[in-house]
């Protein structure tokens, strides 16, 4: 049995579906969901985390049902949300102590061993006011390990660090999967998800459009990446067999089918605007890309609906 | 138990390591002693420090206790209670730990109050009476802590909260027999004080200085206590986010 089955698992907030039909199976790896904000990542890792009762459709953690079996659920998962919440007015080894004391850990030698494994143990008893925040999302994750869950649930775990920061936290994350552990993780960093993730799972207005590695993904969508630097902000010009991925001010990015049929296309379009090209690149693609071919561009059309986004934040 | 400890460990750590917010809810039961127990010219009785003294220590804990509940809407809006929900540990855990740190950070602000009382000249402070007094403030924070600590799960933020708060704290004390006995009121207020929980505490504590003690009183909010705290477990229970 995998440790996360979910089948036709759905969450809606009055009209608003923010979670729509999710089917997956989640087993040892580390499993990145995708998507956008606002597309229902966080509404999963509640409903997963017993935090939030679906609307129709079911979910099993570690074998249990999330609904009418949340007490067993708790006992085998952690959650660490993307709030960042630690008491700065405790040292960090009262902190993890804190959670091993609810968690019915013993004794003081879990909490000193969680704390070297995140390489805290010179600072643990500093306040954690003090902490970096970095140091303050690894004492979260040594926090969620000090009762050695089966399953974990990270939300936006890099949101706001540094990259050395986001570095670390990768690191631990792939020690842990290596462990045995399954880590279920969402996030909006398409190349941390590439880099971390054993396999990863596109979510786009509620909906789970694509799951798969993101080797599969990226090769499953083929073309090629064209990147097009301009002399001056150039209008998005469209031509066949490309298709504009994101327009900055002097930067063109397209998905082509095939980048030596477009580009010339491109060049000589874009020199009828007037607008000069002055670097081009071609690679292949990326997560980026593969993200916005499934998820299409969330910020293009459709007003700013103010009731869902005050309900979004309201169950955040 | 043990999470409930540790919940109240946590939260009187934290409360204790702030060194502004310990002594500043002192303020105001202590203007009240000083401004209007030693000030305060009445004509029914020979000293109005020793009146007013359990009143001030009732206000004392209904302060703390209606407090009580924005450690839990901070708890909140930081994101602790999410993980504390997601933990294997009892929900009615946190609850607990609220009731047991807002309680006993209300007994330790009313034995600041009644020192100061006692410094001040007043003379119905006997040990037993002493003790009789805390036994009342226990069931009343209790009570108290735990219908806040419920009210600031369904409050959305702290304006919300402090709102409320605003709205029964003082009306419940001005409605109460602290400042002036039942037979010097305008008979209205009379008939609304003796229904009013924050007087049972009072008049149970003054009784103990001029028997009989009213153990109806305190038996009255100690039910009250027992069905606001199963009502709030319930709710803990059942809470989604």
């Amino acid at each position: 049995m995998a440790a996360i089955e979910t089948s036709g698992l759905t969450r809606r907030f009055g009209e608003l579906v923010a979670v729509d039909g999710a089917d997956l199976a989640v087993d040892h790896e580390v499993f990145g969901l995708l998507g956008p904000n606002g597309s229902g990542k966080t509404t999963t890792v509640l409903m997963l985390t017993t935090l939030l009762r679906p609307t129709a459709g079911s979910a099993r953690v570690a074998g249990h049902d999330v609904v009418r079996e949340a007490a067993r659920v708790r006992e085998r998962i952690s959650y660490v949300p993307q709030d960042m919440a630690v008491d700065i007015k405790l040292t960090g080894r009262e902190n993890v102590s804190f959670y091993a004391a609810l968690y019915g850990v013993p004794g003081r030698d879990r909490v000193d061993e969680v704390l070297g494994i995140l390489g805290l143990s010179d600072r643990a008893d500093d306040l954690t006011g003090t902490y970096s925040g970095g140091m303050r999302r690894r004492l979260e994750l040594a926090q969620a390990l000090v009762h050695e869950p089966e399953i974990l649930f990270l939300d936006e775990p890099t949101l706001g660090l540094d990259v050395a920061g986001r570095r670390a936290i990768w690191d631990h994350v792939a020690d842990l999967a290596r462990r045995g552990m399954t880590v279920f993780v969402t996030t909006h960093y398409m190349d941390e998800a590439d880099r971390a993730c054993d396999r990863v799972g596109v979510i786009a207005k509620g909906r789970l459009v694509a799951v798969d590695t993101p080797a599969a993904l990226r090769s499953g969508l083929g073309g090629e990446r064209v990147e097009l630097a301009t002399d001056r902000p150039a209008p998005p010009v469209a031509v066949e067999g490309a298709r504009l991925v994101s327009a900055e001010a002097d930067r063109l990015v397209y998905h082509a089918d095939v980048a030596a049929e477009a580009v010339p296309a491109l060049i000589a379009d874009l020199a009828a605007a007037g607008v000069r090209v002055r670097g081009l690149t071609v690679a292949a693609p990326t997560l980026d890309d593969v993200f916005l071919a499934l998820a299409g561009r969330q910020d293009g059309g459709g007003g700013f609906d103010y009731r869902s986004f005050r309900n979004l934040l309201r169950r955040r | 138990m043990n999470a409930v400890l540790a919940y109240f460990l946590r939260d009187m750590r934290r409360w204790l390591r702030g060194r502004f917010n310990v002594w500043s809810a002192l303020v105001m039961p202590a203007a009240w002693l000083i401004f209007v127990g030693l000030a305060l010219p009445t004509r029914f009785t020979e000293s109005y420090l020793d009146f007013i003294a359990p009143g001030i220590l009732v206000l004392t804990m209904l302060s703390a206790g209606m407090q009580g509940g924005s450690s839990l809407i901070f708890d909140k809006i930081l994101g602790f209670l999410n993980k504390f929900l997601a933990l294997p540990s009892p929900r009615e855990a946190i609850l607990f730990g609220k009731i047991l740190f807002t309680t006993v950070r209300g007994l330790l602000q009313a034995t600041v109050i009644m020192l100061l009382a006692i410094l001040l000249g007043a003379t119905i402070f006997s040990p037993a009476m002493v003790g009789f007094a805390y036994l009342v403030l226990l069931v009343f924070g209790i009570l108290l802590s735990a219908f806040s600590t419920a009210l600031a799960l369904y409050v959305e933020d702290h304006d919300g909260y402090a709102a409320v708060n605003a709205l029964l704290s003082m009306p419940l004390f001005f409605t109460s027999s602290a400042l002036m006995p039942y037979d010097v009121m305008p008979s209205w207020l009379a008939a609304i004080a003796r229904y009013n929980p924050v007087s049972w505490a009072i008049d149970a504590i003054r009784s103990f200085a001029a028997p009989p003690v009213l153990w109806a009183s305190l038996a009255g909010l100690g039910l009250l206590a027992l069905a606001m705290v199963a009502g709030s477990s319930y709710l803990f229970r059942r809470v989604t986010v």
